[in-house]
């Protein structure tokens, strides 16, 4: 059960700094920490669990439901994406820093977290570039 | 023998990074191999980025014949370094025929195509698998099938054996031999030139080193080392 919520931790983590970030602002804490928890898990559902590829073969090219099913493949692409780079973060920060909250330990993370984001972007251009290179969105 | 891409005077620079690639020219024929050599960060898949419009250029790419425009790369296969990157459906067969399905060729054709294709590159038996399933050097074969299912006349490849075994090396080398499309190849595995490419172009830090026959180019110990390549 707990290995099935694991998904769900960069959103809610994202949520929660976002309701932190109001409160620390002295706004008022709105909904929004709510909404961005049920808009990814309602994407989620959409990505996971319905099959968009088949439906990709089976509609009119070029229709609204053909773009959807690209996009939402493209959103699915992205997440595993994300999901390998931020793996390989992980390891590789480890890796630097074996001793946990020892020395150095969050510098490494930061640094970790900085290149997560650099190399995602990377592959996220590159998947871009393909997508282009083969005729396909863009 | 027509031409199906020419490039002249190319130049490319990163914003705030100066020049990578100056006054690169060169012309490739149907059916003609060309080898991009060059070290590592030399400009090769800057070049091939540039080429395919990917990357803003100076200079003029053609492609047969015409100005590059976006439907001309309708007609090319492109191949990048990382397979991961170009294949992203549940299914490899998927995969290939999607780019098919895109151009408006029926489903139960591209699906046959798609299969041939596999069948072609020894994947048959990897078509209803995702690609991440498959080892690399199955998924550089499948990203080419992919690319050829489309019959381009022009393929584009990006360090094609890099990363690959012996034996998955030498396979997509004898694969890309059989090939009679026009192919431009970016590498620095020598004996992948050797193989593949009549006519052979050096870059070394954004300029072209020396362009010319293979053998005379592969021939020069001095130049290949001079470009950092042995």
């Amino acid at each position: 059960m707990i290995r099935k919520l694991l998904p769900f931790v960069p959103i809610v983590a994202f949520a929660a700094t976002l309701a932190l970030m109001q409160w620390i602002a002295g706004m008022p804490v709105t909904r929004l920490w709510l909404h961005s928890i049920l808009v990814a898990a309602a994407v989620m559902v959409l990505v996971r669990f319905l099959p968009w590829d088949r439906w990709l073969f089976r509609v009119r090219i070029g229709s609204v439901f053909y773009q959807a099913s690209l996009f939402v493949l493209f959103v699915r692409h992205f997440a595993l994406i994300f999901a390998v780079e931020a793996r390989r973060a992980l390891i590789a920060q480890r890796m630097a820093s074996p001793s946990r909250y020892g020395a150095g330990w969050y510098g490494s993370l930061t640094h970790a977290v900085a290149a997560f984001f650099g190399r995602a972007l990377l592959r996220t251009e590159r998947f871009y570039a393909s997508l282009v290179a083969r005729g396909i969105g863009g | 023998m027509s031409l199906v891409l020419e490039v002249e005077d190319l130049a490319f620079g990163f914003t705030g990074q100066g020049e990578v690639l100056h006054g690169i020219s060169f012309r490739l024929g149907e059916g003609e191999s060309l080898g991009v050599l060059g070290a590592n960060g030399s400009g090769k898949s800057t070049l091939l980025w540039c080429i395919l419009g990917l990357l803003k250029s100076r200079g003029r790419v053609r492609m047969f014949g015409e100005p590059r425009r976006r439907r001309s790369l309708a007609r090319v296969g492109v191949v990048f370094q990382n397979p991961e990157d170009q294949l992203f459906m549940p299914r490899l067969v998927e995969d290939v025929a999607l780019p098919l399905v895109n151009r408006g060729v029926s489903r139960n054709e591209a699906s046959a195509r798609a299969m041939r294709a596999l069948e072609e590159a020894g994947l048959a038996h990897a078509a209803q698998r995702p690609a991440s399933q498959l080892s690399l050097g199955e998924r550089k074969r499948a990203a080419i099938a992919a690319a050829l299912a489309t019959s381009p006349e022009l393929l584009i490849l990006d360090e094609p054996t890099a990363e690959l075994d012996g034996r998955s090396s030498r396979r997509l080398r004898e694969e890309l031999t059989r090939l009679r499309v026009a192919r431009l190849i970016a590498t620095h595995d020598l004996s992948l030139v050797r193989a593949v490419c009549g006519r052979v172009l050096i870059l070394n830090n954004g300029r072209i080193l020396a362009q010319g026959p293979a053998e005379e180019i592969l021939g020069d110990s001095a130049l290949l080392e001079g470009a950092g390549l042995t």
